[in-house]
């Protein structure tokens, strides 16, 4: 049984199409790119699968579960996490703040136990701590523990959100172009991060890219969509060589 | 050993007030304006979790303070003294001391109910929406209570001074001092323990960015109705020791005046700043009653340099004008605050040595 199972999925905005019947599976251990000219729908499939829209139609299967109708903190509970095309941290928070917020869809205490300070959350508390502090250890980012986020430069900002994403423990991440924004040797240091969390953690990627060099290197199998449909599935190697592929990116004039 | 600093010159602080009371060191008057300022403490630290740390736009605080103050009221008259209204008492008088704290529970219980009754159709709004809802919200509570002529209506409620005597005649403490140091005290560590927990940092992470928190796993609507719930609610354990410390309550003293009383001391302080604000409700509290002397010298000596013409007399009034004019200037000049969203032990980081509060 496939990890994540999309079937038919269909969405409107109004009179715009965004989406239509798009259908899609990820195994476990998969890592996977959702590629596309802008505009071509790739994040409303992100924002969905999320829990952000709700869709038109269609079915989203996740881990045994149909999740369709979840509010996004619920589908991050069963273990999916994500990254957001622009940063999304929380910039008043220290960076070890952030990681341990990760871990609130599991604290296992409530508002008595915080302001009574129980033993049950000074337990619980110190598993966040350690868990937080790991998975900082494990980026790279200890140093960078007591720091603002605003404070970091950009390639840094990216690695916390993916830090963040991680210490959840997911088996789902869903990556919207972690590459945007960055310069090349921190494109190199990303892909190097992500190949060592797919074998590291074991867990199932699926990213949105637009950086040939990202996808190309990581990804084992590619998805292409233009205007809300798939137009091409298959290896990077057979979508490098798609003419539809090169059509909906160059034009006609290309071929 | 600094774990307790804080917790030690607080009780210790505590005592000797208490003992200064009890000596008779202090007048009346020192008395009272001490219990005030230790409740609008409670007032403005409560209404700094929701404009503070989770920057949404509170503005009819004062309502949540109306109903603790009522509820409170109601409740000590109808457990400790006759009344016309409940009757006998339901309980021994002897046992004021004892059960004042259920006074106070209820009341805050009564008040965060009133705030979720308030929450949970606003807050799907936003920003300057949920303003206006608070202040419609501020206005309805007013009414209601002025409507309703079997607790006075808008002449307002009496009657707690005795169970504030029933006290006292089982023992000669400043009780209410005591219930005020106390009510500050459970304000602050909870709202302290809670914004230092993972669990209160969510409040945090929904004011910073809503769509991170939710991707998170923060369930934002529940926290935001939870913190909404506990501001109202200390809002109304200052309620109810504002109705015992004056034994009269009356609804217009918790109208809209009420409310910007306490955003001032929230954007003084510092939005998310609880050393901040408790500074700023002490210094905001001190300023109003220096204003009473300071006016009617203002009025004498502007009479003398022949400023005002013979028939003008600057009133109380000023104070009005007074206070509204500090929030302007302060947002032009110091927009965040004593201590913007940092605590006294961040912006003194030296401070650490001798305290971390626990």
């Amino acid at each position: 049984m496939p990890l994540l199972e999309i079937k038919g999925l269909t969405q409107r905005f109004g009179g715009l199409q965004a989406l239509s019947n798009f259908s899609f599976h990820l195994e476990e251990r998969e890592l996977v790119g959702l590629i596309g000219p802008n505009g071509a729908g790739k994040t409303t499939v992100f924002n969905i699968v999320s829990g952000f829209y709700q869709s038109t139609e269609g079915d989203i299967v996740f881990d045994g579960k149909r999740i369709g109708g979840f509010r996004p903190h619920q589908v991050t509970a069963m273990g999916m996490a994500r990254t957001f095309q622009n940063i999304r941290l929380w910039n008043d928070m220290t960076v070890l703040d952030n990681i341990r917020l990760a871990r609130y869809s599991w604290l296992g205490y409530g508002f008595w136990s915080a302001v009574l300070r129980t033993g049950h959350y000074r337990h619980s508390e110190k598993l966040i701590e350690t868990k937080a502090r790991e998975v900082l250890e494990m980026m790279d980012l200890a140093d960078y523990a007591g720091e603002l986020p605003k404070n970091l430069p950009y390639g840094l900002q990216r690695r916390v959100e993916l830090a963040r994403a991680l210490a959840g423990n997911p088996k789902l991440l869903l990556l919207d172009e972690p590459a945007a924004g960055l310069n090349s040797a921190d494109v190199e240091d990303l892909i190097r991060h992500i190949r060592w969390i797919h074998d590291e953690f074991k867990i199932a990627i699926w990213m949105i890219e637009h950086q040939m060099k990202v996808v190309m290197s990581l990804c084992q199998r590619l998805t292409v969509i233009d205007f809300g449909c798939i137009i091409a599935e298959g290896t990077p190697e057979d979508i490098r060589n798609n003419i539809v592929v090169i059509k909906a990116y160059l034009g006609d004039e290309a071929l | 050993m600094r774990r307790y600093t804080l917790n030690v010159v607080f009780c210790l602080a505590a005592v000797a007030l208490v003992a200064l009371a009890q000596a008779g060191a202090l007048d009346k008057y020192v008395l009272t304006i001490i219990t005030f300022i230790g409740i609008n403490c409670i007032f403005a630290v409560s209404l700094n979790l929701v404009n503070g740390y989770m920057g949404e736009f509170s503005c009819g605080h004062a309502g949540f303070m109306c109903v603790g103050a009522y509820v409170g009221s109601l409740l000590s008259v109808a457990f400790f003294t006759n009344s016309n209204l409940f009757g006998a008492a339901l309980f021994p008088p002897q046992w004021a001391p004892f059960l004042f704290p259920v006074v106070l529970l209820g009341a805050s219980l009564a008040a965060a109910l009133f705030g979720l009754i308030v929450a949970l159709p606003s807050f799907h709004t936003r920003d300057d929406y949920l303003a206006i809802i608070t202040i419609a919200a501020n206005y309805i509570i007013i009414s209601i209570v002025e409507n309703i002529d079997a607790i006075g209506g808008p002449r307002g409620f009496s009657g707690m001074k005795k169970t504030v005597n029933a006290m006292s005649d089982v023992a000669d403490l400043p009780w209410m001092l005591i219930w005020t140091i106390f009510g500050f005290f459970v304000c602050v560590m909870t709202i302290y323990r809670l914004m230092t927990s993972t669990y209160g940092k969510g409040i945090s992470a929904v004011c910073q960015n809503e769509v991170a928190a939710e991707i998170m796993g923060v369930n934002t609507n529940r926290v935001k109705i939870m913190a909404f719930m506990i501001s109202s609610g200390l809002a109304g354990l200052a309620g109810a020791l504002y109705a015992h410390v004056y034994g009269y309550v009356n609804a217009q003293a918790f109208n809209i005046l009420k409310s910007t009383e306490g955003l001032v001391m929230v954007y003084l302080g510092g939005m998310g700043s609880i050393s901040g604000v408790l500074m700023a409700a002490v210094a905001f509290t001190l300023l109003v009653e220096w204003l009473r002397f300071v006016i009617p010298w203002l009025n004498e000596v502007s009479h003398a340099a022949g400023l005002l013409p013979a028939g003008y007399e600057i009133s109380q009034i000023w104070k009005w004008v007074i206070i509204p004019l500090i929030l302007i200037l302060l947002m032009q000049f110091r927009p965040e605050g004593f201590l913007g969203n940092r605590e006294l032990t961040q912006v003194f980081p030296r401070l650490k040595r001798w305290i971390t509060f626990k």
